[in-house]
């Protein structure tokens, strides 16, 4: 039989020659190797895998035409089958091994999931910036995906370490006392040491705050990754398989690493911003304006708007600052520190302390103002501050006032008649030149009369019909006409009122407003012999 | 109906005026996101050896300077005066003017240098001139 020739025989590809009834013919080099009993009159059944001998039945029954080719595997090898026709109603099966190209195909598809599980993974961690979240979320991910239990493992806050664990959908956290030497590899990958091969941990040692409540079975395998953070440790994940599970191979150790490291970033952002928050929020508690009353028969009315720009603190302030009897000055501050953030935050502490350090010499805003001026000069910036200083004591009907303006917008007075002045004061920022002047205005408030302190925040809020206009001082003083012989509370409600309206949506500055009335009805304190009756309008 | 439209953009250009000393134009609001840029950009016309006899910073095409941006003319203020560079601001519009006699800064950055400062000289010292305190009432 020589249907087919020697140089046949040692074509690249293996080929079998098949009879109608089901025997094999021949079969070159290639093919003897795939299929070794397949010598002449071996049934085709005997030696080739199903789906080779089904597809032969059709090829010899319908024709090789319509067959097309078929595919299929065969021991270790993939293969895909050719038939066409030779003589005598034989089938010629030309086949081709694409093992590689599965392989390749299927690692691609493996690729594929992990970097769409990666993308998938990313986003879900960047969602959120709080830091138990966060560990929530990366205990779901690789309880889902990696292994069939997660347990994170943060760095310890104070002697105890914040476990997150997860296995079947369930994420719990605790707070545990643990020794991480009783983890191989677990202290070292809390300092960010790289990982120790999943082969050298037994997971028989492990202890049991290591293994998530609900994890069904005993641990197979175990991996123990570091959460790598923005330059300290975000902490560590152990990874756990059950024991009839396959266990982690080289490719599935460096996949935990690549995810760990996406876990790591997000962890560190969390817990970077929820120490800045915290931060924050100190500051901000200790430069919140203070409440405001009645003193010695004057009343200081005080409002805030904060910029809508809630993670920076704001940079307008106020105090009151009550002076020891009625016959003392109290001496009112508003001001306004150049820039946000922390550094406006730390600048207005620094002055609010100064001037409460200089309260005695509040008798001369000039020197005062040189004194603070003096404190607040640094070489390193030209950051400033403008405010307002009053003082102010009642003696009897009139309530007497010294205004200082340091490179701040004058006040404002609101007499009884309806009609608004501009108190005429004027000076130097403080805190940016090595020199500073100032005037002090003295006036005195008839009983019902306001002096308004305010910041730049009111005249300069953008807003009106068109949203492009600012408020300004034409706008305030009429809106101050209309606050004649109010208490101080309502003046500040008022203009407050009428700001927002103006602002509507818009985005804003800081805003301090306060209001220095001298009371109605003021009523008797203190009665000393001396001052008595002296409230009396 | 129309909205105004703000322009966000922010230029800076130096170029030598007609002495050979730098002129910055400055096109935009000086603000939070561009104060460091000009303080930059004066800095190292400033840091040039030797020091210009003077800097100009032309304000024709400013449009807006919040507390930042007035911060950055004072450093950039004192940093001229320590290498004994006049600074003049040129072309101030009314709202910048405006900031500046508010703050009391108008004679530090005067149009025309610091040792000049015709447009508002410093004001006389009210404390000593002013009204005196009203008598108390018994």
């Amino acid at each position: 039989m020589s249907s087919v020739g020697a140089s046949w025989m040692r074509a690249p590809y293996p080929a079998l020659v098949v009879d109608a009834a089901g025997a094999v013919v021949e079969a070159n080099t290639r093919a003897a190797v795939l299929f070794p009993r397949a010598t002449r009159g071996a049934w085709l059944e005997d030696v080739a895998p199903r789906w080779l001998t089904e597809a032969h039945r059709r090829a010899v029954a319908d024709g090789t035409d319509s067959l097309g080719h078929v595919g299929g595997e065969h021991g270790e090898w993939s293969l895909e089958a050719y038939p066409t026709t030779g003589s005598d109603g034989h089938v010629v099966w030309w086949l081709v091994d694409d093992t590689d190209r599965l392989l390749a195909e299927r690692a691609l598809r493996s690729e594929q999931e992990r970097t769409a599980f990666l993308a998938d993974a990313s986003s879900r961690l960047l969602a959120s910036l709080n830091t138990e979240r966060c560990m929530e979320v990366t205990v779901e991910l690789a309880a889902e995906y990696l292994a069939d239990a997660a347990v994170l493992v943060a760095p310890a806050t104070g002697k105890r370490h914040p476990l997150a664990t997860g296995t079947g959908g369930r994420v719990t956290h605790h707070s545990l006392r643990i020794d991480p030497a009783m983890v191989p590899g677990l202290a070292e990958a809390l300092q960010g040491f790289p990982p120790v091969p999943s082969r050298w941990i037994d997971p028989a040692a492990l202890p049991g705050w290591a293994v998530p409540e609900g994890f069904a079975g005993p641990v197979g395998s175990v991996v123990v990754t570091p959460l790598p953070g923005h330059g300290v440790s975000a902490g560590a994940l152990i990874l756990l398989r059950r024991s009839d599970q396959a266990v982690f191979d080289a490719s599935e150790e460096v996949f935990a690493r690549v995810f760990a490291a996406r876990a790591g970033a997000a962890l560190s952002a969390a817990r970077l911003y929820g120490e800045q928050t915290g931060i924050t929020a100190t500051l901000m508690a200790e430069l919140l304006p203070p409440a405001l009353r009645q003193v010695h028969g004057v009343e200081f009315a005080g409002g805030y708007r904060a910029s809508k720009d809630s993670e920076r603190v704001g940079g307008d302030f106020y105090d009151v600052h009550p002076g020891a009897g009625t016959d003392q000055e109290t001496l009112a501050v508003l001001g306004d520190v150049c820039g946000k953030g922390l550094e406006a935050a730390v600048l207005t502490g620094k002055i609010r302390n100064t001037l409460h350090a200089l309260l005695p010499l509040a008798g001369d805003h000039g020197h005062l103002l040189r004194l603070l001026n003096g404190a607040l000069l640094t070489s390193r910036h030209t950051r400033f501050a403008t405010l307002v200083l009053a003082s102010v004591r009642r003696r009897g009907s009139a309530t007497h006032l010294r205004l200082t303006s340091a490179g701040h917008p004058a006040p404002l007075i609101v007499r009884n008649d309806g009609t608004v002045e501009l108190a005429d004061t004027s000076g130097t920022l403080i805190g940016a030149l090595p020199e500073v002047r100032s005037s002090t205005t003295h006036l005195t408030l008839r009983p019902g009369e306001t002096c308004l302190l305010y910041t730049d925040g009111v005249t300069e809020a953008h807003g009106g019909p068109l949203g492009d206009t600012m408020f300004g001082e034409s706008r305030l003083r009429a809106a101050l006409a209309e606050c004649a012989g109010m208490p101080a509370e309502a003046v500040v409600e008022r203009v407050q009122m009428l700001v927002s309206q103006w602002l509507d949506d818009n985005r804003h500055d800081d805003i301090a407003v306060m209001a220095i009335t001298a009371a109605r009805t003021a009523h008797l304190t203190a009665v000393d012999g001396h001052t008595a009756g002296r409230y009396t309008a | 109906m129309t909205t105004m439209h703000h322009d966000d953009s922010f230029d800076l250009t130096t170029v030598r005026d007609e002495a050979g000393d730098p002129r910055i134009g400055i096109v935009g609001a000086l603000d939070w996101d561009t104060a460091d840029d000009l303080t930059r950009t004066a800095s190292a016309c400033l840091g040039a050896d030797p020091a210009p006899r003077r800097l100009s910073l032309d304000c024709a095409r400013l449009t807006l300077c919040d507390s930042l941006g007035l911060a950055s003319l004072l450093m950039i203020q004192r940093r001229a005066a320590e290498v004994g560079t006049l600074l003049r601001l040129l072309n101030r519009p009314p709202s910048l003017q405006r900031i500046l006699e508010i703050t009391g800064t108008s004679d530090v950055l005067a149009a025309n240098g610091a040792e000049t400062g015709e447009l508002t000289p410093p004001e006389p010292d009210r404390a000593t001139t002013g009204a005196p305190l009203p008598p108390p009432q018994t």
